[in-house]
């Protein structure tokens, strides 16, 4: 089993509107240590696809931030996580049974450390 | 600065008849700043202040008015988050910056006093405080030039965002609902228009027929109308416009009020130079015509308006600006409500009979062609859903069609006169502009 990642992207990627601070290197790492990774936001499902073609990164899944429960129904994985900057990203993550983190030093650390 | 209490310039009562004023005043120019999703608290040249002072420069300029000939400023001097905006409105604790950023105002508040001191205006002679909000000040403008409490008249409206949850602070952060808030907003804030017009709503679905999605084709539109406006906040920062299917699959922010029926607030601000229609003539842009302004503050019966109260005080409001303006609604041709939530604009559109629409029609004239250059123009400003919560987009435009000059957004049907408004049901503030005097 593996883990899955979802992240999202207004005040939570570098590419956000504001600039979160997870890079897309750091999106990119995730998915080559084999994580199931994807978007989840309030931005146009249209919109997510656009910024990851962009970016070079094949995405597995873009939705709407209600609809993290899709994700979990789609996606068997051993954990699941969301990294959002809001409320709002905690509760719809804690609602769907994901671990939830704030995008933020101790977040980054995860990334330094190879976890 | 004088305080707006000393001056009775409101028009708030029914049966007015025309204004004494109609077409003796005129808006010669307007000015934005650029609009950003917020300000990043650290480059001053981008903050509330500077976007304000540009703005009133750009106003001036388009007029060929200098600051000795302005003698009138009537300055927002609140901010647009409110007294609950939080981190979102406030910037202290932080610490201030150098003169003359070094309290709230420049950075979160502007004043006229704060513009007299950082622009050099050595003329004004009008510059109230307690001023309303711009769905009101352009009435107060237009009255105070007419009246001659001053000649040459600049009109700002700042709209300040920081970064932080917008109108989810003080006392609506609280987990507790205390006091009296226990009966007014025991859910934490009832104080919102998306929460006060989503029951008259619902309840205009069940009256009428259709169902909420039906407003649909109305925010695609908005979106349309915004890309085409150049400064604009979805223009300027690639907002791709918006489906069907992307708007009925949208996240509830308060069911059945989806995210894309909500404004998005920004950082901007915006500012008008008013004049009487003489000196018009002497200067550089041409002129518009004021032909009415109106107010309106109606009492809610209870804490919640339903469909019926709102519906009587649309059409009381349409009966005041027709009087005034000595018009009918057969003669508008530009109508630019107000649309900071989807949900109450077709309580306007019914109202004032725009383009033949009666109460119940509403959705069903969404569903036809209401495209800027289709036989009904609606809100052809895009509004606030197009361009983000500057609450100016419909004054802008109704200028520029009534000049020519909406480029990709001028209509192709006739546009010599124009509704404009920020306003809710219950309160707010209507201008009727003309291209011509008469």
């Amino acid at each position: 089993m593996t883990t899955l990642i979802s992240f999202d992207i207004d005040g939570t990627l570098e590419v956000g509107d504001p600039p979160g601070c997870i890079t897309l290197d750091m999106v990119r790492a995730a998915k080559a240590s084999g994580c199931i990774i994807g978007s989840c936001s309030d931005r146009t499902v249209s919109n997510q696809q656009r910024i990851w073609e962009t970016a070079g990164i094949a995405m597995e899944f873009t939705v709407l931030k209600h609809q993290l429960d899709a994700v979990k129904e789609q996606f068997p994985a051993e954990d699941y996580y969301h990294i959002g900057d809001t409320d709002l990203d905690r509760q719809y993550a804690e609602r769907n049974g994901f671990h939830f983190l704030l995008p933020d030093v101790d977040v980054v650390q995860l990334w330094e450390n190879g976890n | 600065m004088t305080s707006s209490n000393n001056f009775q310039w409101r028009r708030d009562r029914d049966g007015l008849g025309v204004w004494e004023h109609r077409g003796k005043v005129a808006v010669v120019g307007y000015g934005h700043s650029p609009v950003d999703r917020r300000w990043d608290g650290v480059n001053l040249d981008t903050s509330l202040g500077a976007y304000t002072i540009m703005a009133c420069e750009k106003a001036m300029e388009q007029a060929g008015v200098t600051i000795d000939q302005v003698d009138g400023i009537v300055c927002c001097d609140s901010h647009i988050a409110g007294g609950s905006g939080g981190s979102a409105s406030n910037w202290a604790p932080r610490p201030y910056f150098d003169p003359p950023y070094d309290s709230e105002y420049g950075i979160t508040l502007i004043n006229a006093q704060w513009l007299i001191n950082a622009m050099g205006f050595k003329n004004v002679r009008f510059a109230p405080t307690g001023v309303p909000t711009i769905g009101e000040m352009m009435g107060m403008a237009s009255q105070a030039v007419g009246d001659g409490v001053c000649n040459t008249c600049l009109v700002i409206y700042p709209t300040g965002n920081l970064e932080g949850r917008y109108r989810r602070g003080g006392e609506n952060a609280d987990d507790f609902a205390r006091g009296a808030r226990q009966w007014t907003v025991p859910w934490g804030n009832h104080g919102g228009n998306d929460f006060i017009n989503i029951f008259p709503h619902n309840q205009y679905c069940l009256k009428y027929g259709g169902e909420h999605d039906d407003l649909a084709p109305f925010v695609i539109n908005q979106h349309k109308n915004g890309m085409l406006t150049l400064w604009g906040f979805n223009y300027n920062h690639g907002i791709e416009p918006i489906s069907v299917e992307d708007y009925k699959t949208s996240r509830y922010i308060l069911n059945p009020l989806r995210i894309w029926d909500c404004d998005r607030p920004v950082n901007a601000s915006a500012a008008y130079l008013f004049t009487t229609a003489e000196r018009a003539q002497d200067m550089k842009s041409q002129p518009v015509y004021v032909l009415n302004h109106s107010q309106h503050n109606f009492r809610f019966r209870t804490t919640q308006p339903d469909l019926d109260e709102v519906e009587m005080w649309t059409d009381r409001q349409a009966a005041r600006m027709y009087e005034g303006a000595g018009l009918g609604p057969a003669d508008v041709d530009i109508f630019n409500p107000y649309d900071g939530y989807s949900i109450m604009t077709q309580f306007f559109l019914e109202g004032f009979q725009w383009h033949g629409v009666k109460r119940g029609d509403a959705f069903a004239f969404y569903a036809g062609d209401i495209s800027v250059k289709g036989p009904h123009p609606f809100f052809s400003s895009g509004g606030n859903l197009g361009n983000g919560r500057t609450r100016s987009a419909m004054y802008t435009d109704s200028i520029e069609q009534l000049r020519g000059t909406a480029g990709d957004r001028q209509v192709t049907v006739r546009a010599e006169t124009a509704l404009c408004a920020f306003t809710t049901p219950s309160s707010g503030g209507w201008l009727m502009l003309g291209k011509y005097q008469s």
